[in-house]
């Protein structure tokens, strides 16, 4: 990188121009064997990365028996949709899927526009007692909801809030506040004060700035905001878990555990399989197509935070 | 900072009155805004932990009455041999995966740092796993761990390495080396991704001058880089601490604990009381002696990245 970033440049100005020359050489040099480096580095890298994965892909196409023995050339490319078909017709983990989706983007909505809120609020407006709802959000952080299980499941039990997705919505929204309020609020840091106080003397209502001047700003942190939330909550197992005993309202990775610890000795491999594709498919498309705001949200977010 | 801003023009009087009751930004309508943010954080962060405190005083049932028992939770939490294996077996675990996650990740910054052609394209490939979750991962496990089926099997038999009949899942030591594998391979992303963005913020000139020393590869990169990032380092090391010591999905979902309780970690341990043996007291006295530790930890390495700054 360093070469690279030296050739590129226009000559530093100040320099003996006798040894300019062989500085060159030399990073050119070391740019090739460098650049063999990244290659060979970056594909056998990328090959580790995405084979299992991918491989993931080919199961759950096989049939179940398939899976489960010893591989040969002769069964090995039977592909089937049978994993997912049955997948469908299976009222309990159909309906899971369902409800995961449910949550998870009821959940990613919630928070990102919570933490839009409080982002604005936190960036924007000043007065004594707002850094201390600030350190108190940010406090948050360092409760991690694993430790807090018993005493919260309690709570939630009380306020009816166990066996609902409406309240494993509230519980998720909670987790992933803190880091989006953050991004939200590092957001709203960039935005000119100007702009924003142009708009408020025009008369425009907080939601329509909000909605209309500030939003092509804000928008690379809504989103990341959003992406974070619903990839936190998609897939979530403890919470989950925890407070759903009613498996009408069971999340997928509660179903598959179900599926896979309940029924003893009958273990469909191929539901596992297409389960676990089902659950990967929306985080892959969704993280491609935010990651250029994902990336640099979630890099800002945890170094500053 | 903008406690200090207020409390500087105090005295005057006038200019902080002009400050916080703004005609654009009213002080009613800032609490507003960040009034939901804090109700949930309140409703279902520190109410909690306050009950927490207070339930594990007593001999709390799911149902029924219950009294108080002083801190008898909490001895007898310390004294449990089941919650002492898993905590050591825990931070076992933990200090197993970290160092590899910082290299693995580090390695990785390295190799997608540069805007080369297709790095890019390797950054969203290195990241797919953490994207993808522990949950699913640990489900594609699951199938690949199978003897004799399963592709860590297959490929160490055509390796030569073992007869392709390893049964990993019932046998603890192969079960936490299986999982470590997992996560290292699974969440090195994250701490890629953390400490690429902090290479990228490290001034070219820095690089320029060391070249123009005749430092070699290994040496700019360790004093030049590595000093430069070590905020990110710090950072990202914390993350993957308090995540591995927070570990249940995946042994969840690969070994439910056992084989016996061999591979239960700190969580999963306070599970079980909880929510199997339906001891609330005494999984609320293991829950916050949790949260004291990791708090502490936190709090330390907070304090750690203030003090170099």
């Amino acid at each position: 990188m360093v070469a690279a970033a030296t050739t590129r440049k226009p000559a530093a100005p100040g320099r003996a121009a006798a040894s300019a020359r062989a500085s060159v050489d030399r990073s050119t040099r070391e740019t090739r064997t460098k650049y063999l480096l990244y290659v060979t580095g970056g594909t056998l890298a990328a090959l580790v990365f995405v084979v299992p994965l991918a491989f993931a892909l080919v199961r759950s196409v096989q049939p179940g028996e398939v899976i489960v023995s010893a591989p040969e050339a002769s069964t090995f490319f039977d592909w089937t949709s049978e994993n997912f078909r049955m997948l469908a017709a299976q009222s309990e983990l159909g309906r899971s899927v369902i409800n995961s989706i449910i949550v998870s983007v009821c959940t990613a909505v919630l928070t990102a526009v919570v933490a839009t809120l409080a982002g604005y609020g936190f960036a924007k407006f000043r007065f004594r007692l707002l850094p201390w709802l600030f350190g108190l959000v940010l406090l948050t952080m360092m409760v991690p909801f694993q430790a807090i299980l018993t005493p919260l499941y309690l709570e939630m039990n009380a306020l009816r809030l166990t066996d609902s997705l409406l309240g494993l919505v509230l519980f998720y929204t909670t987790v992933n506040l803190p880091f989006c309020v953050f991004v939200m609020r590092n957001a709203f840091e960039a935005v000119p004060d100007e702009l924003e106080a142009a708009a408020l003397v025009d008369g425009a209502g907080i939601v329509r700035l909000l909605t209309s001047v500030l939003r092509p700003l804000i928008t690379p942190g809504f989103a990341t905001a959003a992406l974070y939330a619903f990839l936190a909550s998609w897939t979530e197992f403890l919470g989950a878990l925890t407070f759903l005993t009613d498996q009408d309202l069971y999340t997928l990775p509660v179903s598959m555990v179900n599926l896979q610890q309940g029924a003893y000795g009958d273990i469909n491999f191929g539901l596992i399989a297409a389960g676990a594709v089902v659950a990967m498919i929306p985080c892959v498309i969704l993280y491609v197509a935010l990651q250029r705001f994902y990336v640099a949200g979630l890099a800002s977010g945890s170094i500053k935070g | 900072m903008s406690a200090v801003t207020s409390r500087a023009t105090a005295p005057a009087g006038v200019p902080r009155r002009r400050r916080s009751d703004s005609l654009t930004h009213p002080r009613r309508t800032g609490l507003l805004l960040v009034l939901p943010a804090v109700a949930f954080v309140v409703v279902f962060v520190f109410a909690p932990l306050l009950a927490a405190v207070y339930i594990s005083l007593t001999n709390f049932p799911l149902i029924g009455s219950f009294e108080f028992v002083g801190l008898e939770n909490f001895a007898l939490a310390l004294s449990d041999p089941v919650f002492g294996r898993s905590i050591l077996y825990t931070l076992v675990y933990t200090a197993i995966v970290t160092g590899p996650i910082l290299v693995l990740g580090y390695t990785l910054a390295v190799i997608v740092r540069a805007n080369r052609r297709g790095s890019t394209l390797l950054r969203t490939v290195f990241f797919l796993p953490f994207v993808v979750g522990l949950t699913t991962i640990s489900f594609i496990m699951l199938l690949e761990a199978q003897p004799d089926s399963g592709a860590v099997n297959i490929v160490l038999r055509w390796l030569g390495i073992t007869d392709g009949s390893t049964a990993w899942l019932v046998d603890g030591p192969l079960a936490t080396a299986l999982i470590c594998v997992l996560v290292i391979w699974g969440v090195s992303g994250l701490t890629m991704i953390l400490l690429m963005s902090a290479m990228q913020g490290v001034p070219r000139e820095v690089y320029e001058s060391a070249e123009l020393d005749g430092a070699t590869w290994w040496q700019t990169e360790r004093r030049v880089t590595i000093p430069m990032i070590r905020r990110a380092i710090a950072m990202s090391v914390i993350i993957s601490v308090i995540g591995s010591f927070l570990g249940f999905t995946q042994f969840f979902i690969l070994t439910q604990g056992g084989p016996g309780s061999e591979t239960t970690t700190v969580v999963m341990s306070i599970y079980r009381r909880a929510f199997v043996d339906l001891q609330l007291g005494a999984a609320t006295a293991m829950s916050l002696l949790l949260v004291l530790l990791t708090a502490l930890v936190t709090a330390l390495q907070f304090w750690m990245l203030r003090e170099r700054d």
